[in-house]
């Protein structure tokens, strides 16, 4: 050990802080840290972001890290006003509150406990405060806006869903924050033309700008236009909005690169051609499911685009012709989704990965027509794929997929559930182990595989996917029926993993369930829906192992009273949880098991059935923390 | 100006001489157009306000009485006009009002016989001298020349003033029936600037022709009686020493008096007080009811009915003045507006000069000085719920937004910031809004009150005065606690800032109670 260490001791700090910066995993990192007590020192130095995962561990790690200027909260439980306070008052106390000073970006997304005054503390102790996300604190409303707009040198601002949040609370943000660059109000279904307009008049540094799901009016597209510095513009599911707004669009916004139209199903392809001719500066577009025919006008404008590298026209009907203009027009193309798509065909796929060589992320999601000779032609094509979605493509075969293994190495998403043509040796109906072990060779940067409804998938699969697939991270094996807990306990290979669905993997019992959990470490979402046979001692491995768990669901389980106690009061991260139809379970269970956990709780689906049984008292204690209950 | 003066002092002196030596020669005839030379002295030789005052407070003594205008008819000299004439003024003027008789014409038609010889003399004079003028030095000679013109004039003047007053009855119905005279005189007085105001009425006598001008002494005669009331009330007021000031309020020609009630009269609950047992009210009408329990003889008709409502004599129109010092409604004040009514003033002086006691129990933001005021606002609170952190309210969103839009670091208010009060941040919005709503609030009330002009004025005023309004708008970044305070590490100020989650919020007591709650923060 210690020549490998008088090695390292040669490094400056100039150097290692040059490598920490190429290190971007996470376990790498940690790797790194447990080299020396100097590259320890070295790593928390370099560290600028840091995501809490408990609040335990809040003040000393705030402490030692106080130069991070980025600090996520939006995983850690129990995020309220009180903790917050405390945490604060804990770093005054011990004079260490200088990492306030030093963060920039803080994430609060899903805390749904904090409310205005907890907020507001945080805004004013974190003044150079530059960026804050709040989206998903659904009880967020003009209150926690006013304290937004405390941080008055806020650059960025997320509040997706916060729902409560009206014009008035969007004004206080308006006027407060004047410096707003980046805003995205996605699913704030209160504001309203008369927010959008304010925002307009005030915030000329506006950058960034989402309005998705909201219900506003062409009006609000009129204000909008007189944003000179707007470059992306996001305006999802805007279904008030229609060909006028988009002419009012196409008079503003010069420096418009980000167009995304989805959904919204007043608008044309008149009305998004009227913004084509005029923005050339147009990168990305999003179009899906606008409208049911491109018009060869549409298509045509998108030859103006020089520099466009995204298109979205799901749900689109789409000809070969189009498809040979659109790879003519758009030869930068990086990423194109055409899930659900009508008329896409082999042809037209050929055409398009011959002309945008530079393609990484395709989606073509229900394009059923596509069989193997599409899959080679992007294959052949676009050997820097990344992402691909052939969900329900019954075409394509394991030959299709061969050729996407032996060129496209780089290949990170495969999307393959429901692909009925997908076999390892004929043209059987689900993909088996051997399809498994060609991924598991092939496919050695993958992340995230889908084998959702694969029943032809055994226990040997997955030891070939466990072989070679080492940074798997989200893996769904749901309706694998055939696997049973020697193949389960692959998993445990699987270090990085921390999504994992298994429902109805009836085969899976307790042994398994406590391999997995000790094996997965990192796991933070699970699915056992419909596990019949995983029991309580299961569980318990649960409880023991799998401290990071924020997310389960435990739906048709056989759990019972104590175990359900068990996962839901030793779980110190979770923040998620389906129960239903546990039938082993009893109402005392329930009550009990919540009140273990009712302060950590944001989102918990219950039956409807046990709405009048629980106590009004554990229903107002986790309302009151900003939970969600969801009655099924 | 030396010659001037060196006039008005000779003339004041020769007929001082001459009305001792004449006392009671004239008859008050004349004294009807003595009141225009009056003017025309003023105008032309620009006497001192001292005298002017002087002259005002002669009336009453009887000897001056009978010594007018006997310097000119009588000596026949060059200079008609002095300063008994204008002393004469009052007393003729007003007796003409009351009777009118046919000999006065008479002596009219003699009077203009004697001016007509008058200047016949003069022109003779003039004549003469120049066939002299040669012989006399030059600055003799335009004295002189000067002298006789301006008594030429003078005469001149006074054969027009007293043909027109050969139609006296005319002129009478004109002066006391209607009123609109009274108010045109009173619009005079408001265009003009007060030390101009003489010029403009000598300007108006000589384009409008003898009726007009005889108006015009009128009205100007009725302002002096009022100002002079007005000095009477006000000898122990030390702010009226002022001699500028005195002699703006002289010249001015409005036709109404002005009245100043003190401070403690204007706030005092009651104004009406029952002679016997002392119990106030606000109403007459209220006194009256209550004296009938005092006995039989305050139960008549004659008791019961309104008083003063029977005199046929002209009512002067009453104007009022705010006590306070600086006040636009005070008359010292350059602009000065008057207030029409008691309840006005009563009014304008809680609205502008006291605090705003009353506080509306439904938002608790807004303060009213006036109950009156607080009803009326009570009737809309919560209407208007759209509410700026200036504390403007609006009924409709839209047009709190355009105001949002138009005002830079004006924001929406949030009717929830009185509802969760302690804590630091909400202390501070809280503080703005109450700040900022006394502005609102003045502005508001104006547009709620009952008279609009007035309001308008008052709030003018408002804006005029300084120290009482202009205050609460400064932002100045000291009120704003936080912003400048938090940068600091150490938060040795903000002790209290961490107070309240921990000891003081009952909820989160509630929340954070358990094992759970306190482990965590270890």
């Amino acid at each position: 050990m210690a020549s490998p260490l008088s090695n390292f001791s040669l490094l400056t700090d100039d150097l290692l802080f040059r490598i920490l910066d190429k290190i971007t995993s996470t376990s790498d990192r940690k790797n790194f840290r447990l080299v020396s007590k100097d590259f320890h020192r070295f790593d928390s130095i370099h560290r600028k972001t840091l995501k809490l995962l408990r609040l335990e561990f809040a003040n000393s790690l705030l402490h030692k890290f106080s130069q991070i200027n980025a600090l996520d909260l939006s995983t850690c439980p129990r995020i309220d006003d009180a903790t917050i306070s405390s945490i604060l008052l804990t770093s005054r106390f011990s004079n260490s509150l200088s990492w306030t000073l030093n963060i920039k970006k803080l994430v609060l997304s899903n805390a749904t406990g904090l409310r205005s005054k907890g907020l507001e503390l945080l805004m004013r102790f974190c003044i150079n405060l530059e960026a804050i996300d709040v989206s998903d604190c659904w009880e967020f409303g003009d209150l926690e806006a006013c304290a937004l707009a405390c941080g008055l040198g806020l650059r960025e601002v997320r509040m997706d869903k916060c729902v409560k949040v009206t014009d008035v609370g969007l004004a206080r943000i308006v006027v407060g924050c004047g410096k707003l660059e980046r805003l995205s109000l996605r699913w704030c279904m209160e504001i309203s033309d008369l927010g959008i307009d304010l925002l307009s008049k005030k915030c000329h540094h506006l950058r960034f700008l989402d309005i998705s799901y909201l219900k506003v009016t062409n009006r609000s597209l009129f204000s909008i236009a007189s944003l000179g510095k707007l470059k992306s513009l996001s305006m999802v599911g805007c279904s008030l909005l229609d060909d006028v707004g988009m002419k009012y669009l196409g008079r503003g916004c010069p420096l418009l690169q980000v167009l995304d139209v989805s959904r919204c199903n007043g608008i044309s392809s008149y009305g998004l051609t009227l913004v084509l001719k005029v923005h050339s500066g147009l990168q990305q577009l999003g179009a899906g499911y606008c409208f049911a025919d491109l018009s060869a006008d549409l298509i045509y404008s998108l030859k103006n685009l020089g520099s466009l590298n995204l298109i979205k026209f799901d749900g689109a009907r789409l000809s070969d012709s189009k498809f040979l203009s659109i790879s003519l027009y758009c030869k930068q193309l990086v990423e194109v989704g055409l899930s659900k798509c009508i008329g896409v065909a082999d042809e037209g796929i050929i055409q398009l990965a011959s002309g945008c060589v530079n393609l990484k992320i395709l989606d073509l999601t229900c394009c059923n027509l596509i069989t193997d000779i599409g899959i080679s032609a992007i294959a052949d094509c676009c050997t820097n794929l990344v992402s691909l979605k052939v969900e329900s493509c019954n075409l394509i075969t394991e030959k299709g997929l061969e050729r996407l293994g032996h060129s496209c190495l780089l290949i990170e998403e495969l999307d393959l559930t429901d692909c009925s043509g997908v076999d390892d040796t004929g043209l059987c109906t689900n993909v088996h182990d051997k399809g498994l072990s060609h991924i598991g060779q092939n496919f050695s940067m993958i992340c995230e595989l889908d084998l959702y409804r694969c029943e032809g998938i055994r226990d040997e699969g997955l030891a070939a996917l466990s072989g070679g697939c080492r940074k798997l991270k989200i893996l769904n094996l749901s309706y694998c029926r055939a696997i049973t807990d020697e193949g389960i306990q692959h998993l445990s290979n699987f270090e990085d993993l921390s999504v994992l669905e298994m429902r109805s993997l009836i085969n899976i019992t307790c042994s398994g369930m406590t391999i997995v959990a000790a094996g997965c470490k990192k796991l933070l979402d699970l699915d056992l829906k419909f596990c019949r046979n995983i029991d309580d001692s299961g569980f318990w491995a649960l409880a023991y192992y799998s401290r990071n768990l924020q997310q389960i669901n435990i739906s048709h389980c056989g759990i019972s009273d104590v175990g359900l106690c068990m996962v839901l009061g030793n779980l110190t991260c979770l923040q998620d949880a389906k129960l239903l139809h546990l039938t082993k379970v009893s109402v005392e269970g329930f009550e009990l098991a919540l009140r273990a956990c009712y302060m950590r709780l944001k989102k918990v689906k219950l039956l409807s059935s046990l709405r009048s049984l629980l106590s009004a008292e554990i229903l107002k204690m986790l309302q009151g923390r900003g939970c969600k209950i969801k009655w099924h | 100006m030396d010659l001037n003066d060196k006039i008005v002092a000779d003339t004041w002196a020769k007929s001082f001489s001459s009305a001792k030596d004449l006392p009671k020669q004239l008859t008050s005839d004349h004294r009807s157009f003595t009141s225009f030379n009056n003017q025309q002295q003023q105008k032309k030789w620009e006497v001192s306000s001292i005298l002017d005052y002087n002259n005002r407070i002669q009336p009453p003594f009887p000897e001056f009485n009978h010594t007018p205008e006997a310097p000119r008819n009588h000596n026949s000299q060059i200079k008609g006009p002095d300063r008994e004439d204008m002393q004469s003024n009052e007393k003729p003027d007003n007796k003409r009002f009351q009777e009118w008789d046919p000999r006065v014409m008479l002596n009219n038609l003699s009077f203009l016989e004697d001016k007509i010889h008058q200047l016949q003399d003069l022109v003779h004079l003039i004549v003469g001298r120049r066939g002299r003028v040669l012989g006399q030095s030059d600055e003799l000679a335009t004295q002189q020349q000067q002298l006789i013109t301006a008594d030429l004039t003078s005469i001149i003047v006074q054969l027009i003033s007293t043909a027109g007053s050969l139609l006296p009855s005319i002129k009478h119905t004109l002066s006391t029936a209607n009123p609109a005279i009274g108010q045109l005189g009173q619009l005079g007085s408001m265009l003009f600037p007060p030390t101009n105001s003489l010029n403009g009425v000598v300007l108006q006598q000589n384009s409008g022709g003898s009726k007009v001008s005889g108006q015009s002494n009128q009205i100007d005669l009725t302002v002096n009686c009022g100002t002079e009331q007005n000095y009477a009330a006000e000898e122990h007021d030390p702010k009226d020493d002022d001699d500028d000031a005195d002699e703006g309020e002289n010249l001015a020609p409005g036709s109404y008096e002005i009245l100043q009630l003190e401070k403690e009269e204007i706030l005092a609950p009651h104004t009406h007080f029952c002679m016997i047992c002392g119990k106030g009210f606000k109403r007459d009408a209220n006194l009256r009811m209550h004296m009938r329990g005092h006995g039989d003889e305050y139960k008549t008709p004659a008791a019961l009915a309104k008083p003063n409502k029977d005199s046929s004599e002209p009512m002067l129109l009453k104007r009022y003045s705010c006590p306070y010092a600086g006040c636009k409604r005070n008359k010292d004040h350059k602009k000065f507006q008057p207030l029409k009514t008691i309840l006005c003033v009563k009014n304008h002086y809680k609205r502008t000069h006291c605090d705003k006691s009353y506080t509306c129990s439904r938002c608790n933001t807004k303060k009213f000085s006036v109950i009156a005021d607080l009803k009326t606002h009570e009737k809309h609170c919560g209407r208007d719920k759209w509410l700026c952190s200036c504390g403007t309210t609006f009924s409709r969103k839209d047009k709190l937004f355009g105001h949002i839009a138009l005002f830079q670091g004006h924001t929406p208010a949030l009717p929830l910031d009185e509802t969760k009060p302690s804590s630091l941040p909400s202390d501070r919005t809280e503080n703005n809004e109450s700040k900022l709503g006394n502005i609102g609030f003045n502005f508001s009330a104006s547009g709620s009150g009952g008279n609009a002009i007035q309001n308008m004025v008052d709030v003018k005023g408002a804006v005029d005065d300084p120290a009482a309004y202009f205050s609460p708008l400064n932002f100045d970044p000291c009120n704003i606690p936080g912003f400048h305070e938090f940068p600091r590490p150490t938060f040795e100020e903000s002790d209290g800032f961490f107070s309240f989650p921990i000891p003081g919020a009952c909820n989160y007591n509630q929340k954070t109670g358990g094992d759970s709650g306190s482990n965590d923060l270890e």
